[in-house]
């Protein structure tokens, strides 16, 4: 019986986080790339989405499942974005630490105050998201919040390197400042900007310029001809400064309403990764610039 | 150190017990050393932690302005912000439907052989059911799970489950009444299949619905592992009536085993494999038909076991997808067939022993909303045999089916689908080309689809 319980506690020894890295599970670029942030060396990162992919049609994988279920913490967007996938996910990994209300589950939304709350959530109005636009990682203001958020949330897992986890996420609050100034002398302020997709609210919001259109009437639904005949109409008059598409989107709508209107079509880099951002102050550089 | 332990502990797992106690006493000395070194390590761990702790207490709060209280926003999760509700979804499914064959021989069109239940399809409107699916999370310990279809014949009930959210281990427990999750296709609800109906290997073993909802319990374990593995096991009345069927005299009598495993191909690519058996004690009458001249039917007591492998390789990049898909089922059934005469007596006891096999192998290619697919089933591919005392019975050609389906997906709740089917499942009986146009409508709840 004592030998049992030897080898049954070496078992437990062995499979203990003790001294091992903390595992964080992200589902978008942008947080995998905030935990490696904040956590530096003492964590151990698994982006579930690819820059390549849709972030609205992602589909559940086995092996994010195996991902999931070894993870210490979930980090994810919320406001209803990977309501195709993450529910399956929690449910299968059989990983009560990342359950919501459990210290492993860590909302990136809940740091966030959402724009476009709708008052109609009918599908009549297409896929709307009922808890408000989920594309607020465009941001500083809110990605500082999120930073500190992550920085507390990781220290309560591993508190002996608490003080690691807030001066980092102290030192990212600090560059986003730093670097908004030299954002803020972009300009972008009080330029009109038609868009693909609602994705750009957060930004438009923060610095100042507008956006006047979109080729989507509703959103996650094809545009309609006389939609697109009205907007193209609209544009001709206005003559707005860019068509704005990412590049996961079928950029044939946007080339069609560029030809019609000659105002350019900009592929925004949407998530870190893309136009060859390493992280996301890389990706606002890029972003900015596109929109110049 | 520590993989020093995993080996020895290794070694001690695959070495057999008896030729190696002595060994055994010297190791696990070695490793009672390690344990209480480990221990210490711990210990000192565990002050260094506190001592920190203490150190934090004594230091003001760091830039409170940008702490936020999380607590009072919703989490997104399941659908909604009213948390406390339960989610609702109805799922209509229509169907319109033609046939070279009148409805009266689609009616009693089976698989000969394998079963005399025809597909239930009728020309012109079909409404299959409106599916009422309700869900919530009952605490934090379970979610709960109900699935009402309306049909023809009224509402019943299809499943209604409890999933244990908070097991250790990578343990989970399911209870009630479910689709057994042995086969992944056997689980799927009817709107989630890839082609309007079920392979024909799965009507001819478990019939047109597969095996449906049953009462039972299951256990399921995930180990921590670096890519996907799931072993199953359950325990379930046994109501389908054609595998097993309702049983006078024993409680729950039909069980199944299933192991998953998953590998990512590429970035974009995954490949999925699982054996899996669902085995019991069979009492049907589904699987003749009466006889022809003396209308006598045919009442099988015996046991049953269905073996399946399925392999699926699912592409997707970008706004492209490919499904390949493919499975292989083998029946094996021994049991003793009685021809009943009109008045309920047994006339006649023989040894009935069934041994038949049956796959598909499937594609299906979407781009953006649009979506195209394949089907290819045949019966009897290695084996054959259906012997009464001993005689292998011969019903005729080998049973085959083809189909081809396109789609178009309005929206992600919205989708039609038009399928052709030439099937020669009848065997040496008429043929029957069909045509499918299927609707199908979801409203409420967001519902996340499984692999
Ligand atoms: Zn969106």
């Amino acid at each position: 019986m004592q030998r049992i319980l030897i080898l049954l506690s070496v078992i437990l020894l062995l499979s203990s986080p003790a001294c091992a890295a903390v595992k964080v599970v992200a589902t978008l670029p942008w947080i995998g790339s905030l935990a490696k942030e904040i956590g530096g060396d003492k964590v151990d990162v698994t982006t579930l989405v690819k820059v390549s992919q849709d972030p609205h049609s992602i589909e559940a994988k086995p092996s994010m499942i195996a991902a999931t279920r070894r993870a210490d913490i979930l980090m994810y967007n919320g406001l209803d974005l990977e309501i195709g996938y993450l529910p399956i996910l929690m449910e299968s990994a059989r990983n009560p630490v990342i359950n919501p209300g459990n210290p492993g589950n860590f909302n990136c939304s809940a740091y966030v105050t959402a724009l476009e709350i709708p008052t109609s959530t009918g599908r009549e109005n297409g896929d709307v998201h009922p808890l408000g636009n989920p594309h607020y990682h465009l941001s500083p203001a809110n990605m500082k919040k999120i930073a500190v958020g992550m920085g507390e949330r990781l220290g309560k897992a591993d508190p002996v390197h608490a003080g690691f986890y807030r001066g980092n996420a102290a030192r990212f609050s600090t560059q986003v400042d730093r670097k908004m100034k030299e954002w803020q002398g972009s300009r972008l302020k009080g330029k009109q900007f038609v868009s693909q997709h609602r994705f750009f609210e957060y930004l438009a919001a923060e610095f100042g310029f507008s956006i006047v259109g979109y080729l989507e009437d509703k959103p996650g639904i094809p545009p309609g001809s006389a939609h697109v005949q009205s907007l193209i109409a609209g544009m001709v008059k206005q003559k707005p400064h860019a068509i704005l598409s990412t590049s996961y989107h079928d950029q044939k709508p946007a080339r069609f309403v560029s030809s019609k209107t000659g105002v350019r079509t900009v592929t925004v880099p949407h998530d870190v990764g893309a136009g060859g951002s390493r992280d996301w102050f890389w990706l606002m550089d890029a972003v900015i610039a596109s929109l110049e | 150190m520590r993989t020093s332990i995993l080996a020895a502990l290794l070694g001690a797992a695959l070495m057999p017990f008896s030729a190696m106690a002595d060994d055994l006493d010297l190791r696990l000395k070695k490793l009672d050393s390690e344990v209480s070194r480990q221990a210490e390590t711990i210990i000192n761990q565990q002050k260094a932690i506190e001592e920190l702790k203490d150190s934090l207490k004594n230091r003001p709060a760091a830039e409170p302005a940008l702490t936020v209280d999380s607590s009072s926003k919703t989490s997104g999760f399941f659908g909604g912000s009213l948390m406390n509700n339960p989610y609702i979804s109805v799922i209509l499914d229509a169907k319109g439907y033609v046939s070279n064959l009148k409805n009266g021989q689609l009616a009693g069109r089976g698989v000969p052989g394998y079963t005399t239940e025809g597909t239930g399809l009728r020309n012109g409107f079909n409404v299959d059911a409106a599916e009422l699916l309700i869900f919530a999370p009952v605490d934090p310990y379970f979610n709960l799970y109900t699935n009402i279809p309306v049909t023809d014949s009224g509402a019943f009930l299809e499943e209604a489950y409890v999933v244990t959210t908070g097991l250790p281990a990578g343990l989970q427990v399911k209870g009630g009444r479910f689709k057994s999750n042995a086969s992944r296709l056997n689980s799927q609800h009817p709107h989630a299949w890839a082609f309007a109906e079920l392979p024909l290997a799965y009507r001819s073993f478990l019939g047109p619905e597969a095996l449906g909802g049953d009462n039972g319990v299951q256990l399921t374990w995930l180990p921590s592992l670096p890519f996907y593995s799931l072993l199953g096991f359950e325990v379930l009345q046994g109501a389908n009536p054609l595998l097993f069927g309702d049983d006078d005299n024993l409680g729950p009598h039909a069980f199944s085993a299933y192991a998953r495993a998953s590998f990512d191909t590429s970035d974009d690519s995954s490949l999925y494999l699982s054996p899996w058996v669902m085995f019991g004690s069979t009492r049907t009458t589904g699987i003749l038909p009466a006889d022809d001249v003396t209308g006598n039917s045919f009442d099988l007591r015996g046991n049953s076991a269905l073996y399946g492998i399925e392999a699926l390789w699912k592409w997707k990049s970008g706004r492209q997808k490919l499904t390949l898909q493919g499975e292989y089922l083998y029946l094996v059934q021994n049991g003793e067939l009685s021809e009943i005469d009109a008045a309920g007596s047994s006339v006649k006891l023989e040894a009935l022993k069934r041994h038949q096999d049956g796959a598909y192998l499937q594609a299906v290619y979407h781009l953006d909303r649009f979506g195209i697919g394949a089907r290819y089933d045949r019966m009897e591919i290695f084996s054959d045999t259906f012997e009464r005392s001993g005689a292998n019975q011969s019903f005729g050609g080998k049973p085959w089916r083809v189909s081809a389906m396109t789609e178009y997906h309005f929206t992600e709740f919205s989708r039609v689908r038009a399928q052709f089917n030439h099937d020669r499942s009848d065997r040496d009986g008429r043929v029957n080309n069909e045509g499918i146009l299927q609707f199908t409508f979801t409203i409420g709840a967001h519902g996340a689809h499984a692999f």
